[in-house]
């Protein structure tokens, strides 16, 4: 856990009041007449600390909560409950603030004016949030060399691509060097190769500039790429909080590790575990099982809750045995993120109802 | 906050805001066509009035009791109360598009006041149009008016516009406070323009008096020009409410208007955003 939070999230909650409609033109005229209301829990209870120079994740299926979540901490919503605290600026209730602190990009939305070449926008910001000139050039000339904006910033924003316009959001949100950066989806619609080039800008601005970054994306490949650490949150709540390998271990336990084992006294090993009956687990190992075995060819896979990641497993393997073949397999992330948005763990202090699920799930 | 330091901050914001609106408005110079379009839309907008105001001074003595000078003398205070209007506040009227668009969420999170950034959105180029037509019947509303234009006149009658410009702003403000929550507004923002345009150039005495006292007191726009003109026109005592009330005109534009900002920020700080 980081010495300090810069990110700051305490019970953060939101809940949306909406009318639905009835069904049918009769039901129709009868919400005209009496509006059935209806308050959806867009995030609840969500609690978690992002410290100086960190780059976290925040994931997701549609509609979890992660874009509201993100709007609590920019200061664009109220929440309904909890605190939000940012820089040491409590976001809503002091927003100009927090925007001197902050800079966020919403990939689907752009913030350049519309009408206006993108550079132009650059410079409407420098006098909005009082750059001075000299760090204002120096800045713009940084954000070219990594993002190369000058091929397309005389071009008006409504005229260029979702690449480019989000390259420029980027740039623009970094304008008035805020220390905390947030970004909803800032690789949507890019090709792979302005991907990379986001990424690399992303890194550089974690890594030499020590900004702290909250990021939310679908994009599997970017946070195994930047992320040290990511939130997973599931119907509002917080299912997981912890290095991406956490998510492996509870979501996609489903690696395996084929050797070819050397010394025919190892193999007869393997054979007296396979007798003892399942879980046949690797003694002095924690979650290394035998799945199966065919002569010297042994697949190991993961067993039990406490099951290595793969890495960990191969280690393990190859420490103890002298093996002639290895091969291993792994769910690709895209998967295990997809058991991780299917499943229903619950976060830690859910409510009771969870609570006891959990504990009849003995998770 | 010192006095010099708060100077500073006032004046560097007027900067701000100066240099937003050149580039605003050369982005919508850029589009030649649509310019023109629009500063002749703005202006053909205002030939009702007009046609109006020739057929009053060619063909009739006056209107309810005033003479057709001293109703043209309204009719352009309002227009360029009007201009003036759309030019520096019109915005407010685009709030439910603008709320559509997304374009609050990043107004939020920039160090300048949400109300300022949504009148700098961009520049209204059809307020040109308005304001050539409303300055040009301003002029020959002067030219035929026999008042002894003093200094306290001339002050009464730039605070008398100055006031209109707050008042039409203030009820599309308030309008606009509910466009946060229900993007239906546009028809309730269309309605008030045109009731603004049909009846704010007219001594509002020819109406029924239930009709005067609702343009009065639920729509206020008898505040916009009828009664400042009615002031300056010496009409002061029959207008159907206390002279007192008219000749503070000015002054209520600005309660009108300091009213509808709170009641913006207010709805400001209800906004539960859009695709949240």
């Amino acid at each position: 856990m980081p010495l300090t939070a810069v990110i700051e999230a305490r019970g953060l909650s939101k809940v949306f009041h909406t009318t639905v409609r009835r069904p049918g033109f009769a039901g129709a005229l009868r919400s005209l007449v009496s509006p059935e209301r209806v308050a959806k829990v867009a995030v609840q209870d969500v609690d978690f600390r992002v410290g100086r120079g960190e780059l976290l994740a925040l994931l997701g299926p549609n509609g979890a909560g992660k874009s509201t979540t993100i709007k609590m901490l920019t200061g664009i919503l109220t929440p309904t409950s909890g605190e939000a605290v940012v820089a040491g600026v409590v976001p809503h209730r002091d927003r100009e603030r927090n925007a001197h602190n902050i800079g966020a990009v919403f990939g689907q939305r752009t913030q350049l004016w519309w009408d206006l070449p993108a550079r132009e926008s650059f410079s409407i910001l420098r006098d909005i949030y009082g750059v001075p000139e000299d760090q204002y050039r120096a800045r713009i000339d940084e954000f070219d060399g990594l993002l190369e904006l000058s091929e397309f910033w005389d071009t008006r924003v409504r005229h260029l691509s979702l690449g480019q316009r989000v390259r420029c959001d980027l740039a623009a949100s970094l304008l008035h060097d805020p220390p905390v950066v947030f970004l909803d989806e800032p690789t949507i619609g890019m090709d792979v190769v302005v991907k990379e080039q986001v990424r690399r800008f992303l890194r550089h601005q974690v890594e030499e500039r020590d900004r702290t970054v909250l990021l939310t994306t679908h994009d599997m490949t970017e946070v195994a790429r930047l992320a040290e650490r990511v939130v997973l949150i599931n119907h509002g709540r917080i299912v997981l909080d912890g290095p991406l390998q956490e998510i492996r271990r509870r979501f996609g336990g489903t690696w395996q590790v084929r050797a070819t084992l050397a010394d025919p006294a190892d193999v007869e090993e393997i054979e007296r575990i396979e007798q003892r009956g399942e879980p046949a687990l690797l003694p002095g190992t924690t979650g290394i099982g035998v799945l199966r075995r065919e002569g010297p060819r042994v697949v190991f896979g993961p067993v039990g809750d406490d099951a290595p990641t793969v890495h960990e497993a191969l280690k393990a393997v190859i420490a103890r045995f002298q093996v002639t073949d290895l091969a291993l397999e792994e769910n690709d992330l895209e998967d295990v993120m997809r058991a991780a948005y299917l499943s229903d763990v619950p976060a830690q202090g859910a409510t009771e109802e969870f609570a006891v699920q959990a504990a009849s799930q003995g998770g | 906050m010192t006095t010099r330091t708060t100077m500073t901050a006032f004046l560097h914001s007027w900067r701000v805001a100066w240099r937003i609106t050149r580039l605003n408005f050369k982005a919508r110079l850029e589009y030649r066509g649509e310019f023109l379009l629009g500063i002749a839309t703005g202006a053909i907008w205002q030939v009702s009035i007009i046609v109006f105001a020739s057929v009053l001074l060619t063909r009739f003595p006056g209107l309810g009791g005033w003479s057709s000078t001293d109703v043209l003398l309204i009719a352009s205070m309002r227009m360029l109360a009007h201009g003036l209007y759309v030019l520096f506040l019109g915005r407010v009227q685009y709030m439910n598009i603008l709320v559509q668009e997304g374009i609050v969420d990043p107004c939020l999170i920039r160090p300048m006041p949400v109300y300022r950034q949504i009148q700098l959105n961009f520049f209204p180029v059809n307020a040109i149009g308005d304001l050539v037509v409303a300055v040009g019947l301003f002029v020959a509303a002067l030219q035929r008016s026999s008042l002894d234009w003093t200094a306290g006149r001339i002050a009464y009658v730039v605070a008398g516009v100055i006031g209109g410009m707050l008042v039409e702003a203030a009820l599309f403000t308030a309008l606009a406070a509910a466009a946060f929550h229900f993007p239906a507004t546009s028809y309730w923002s269309q309605w008030l323009e045109e009731l603004m345009g049909t009846f704010g150039s007219y001594p509002l005495s020819i109406l029924p008096k239930a009709v005067s006292a609702a343009f009065t007191f639920v729509v206020p726009l008898a505040f916009i020009a009828y009664f400042p003109a009615g002031v300056l026109t010496g009409h002061g005592g029959d207008m159907g409410v206390p002279e007192a009330l008219a000749v503070a005109s000015p002054l209520i534009g600005l309660a009108a208007f300091v009213l509808s900002r709170l009641l913006w920020n207010w709805s400001l700080g209800k906004y539960t955003g859009v695709n949240g």
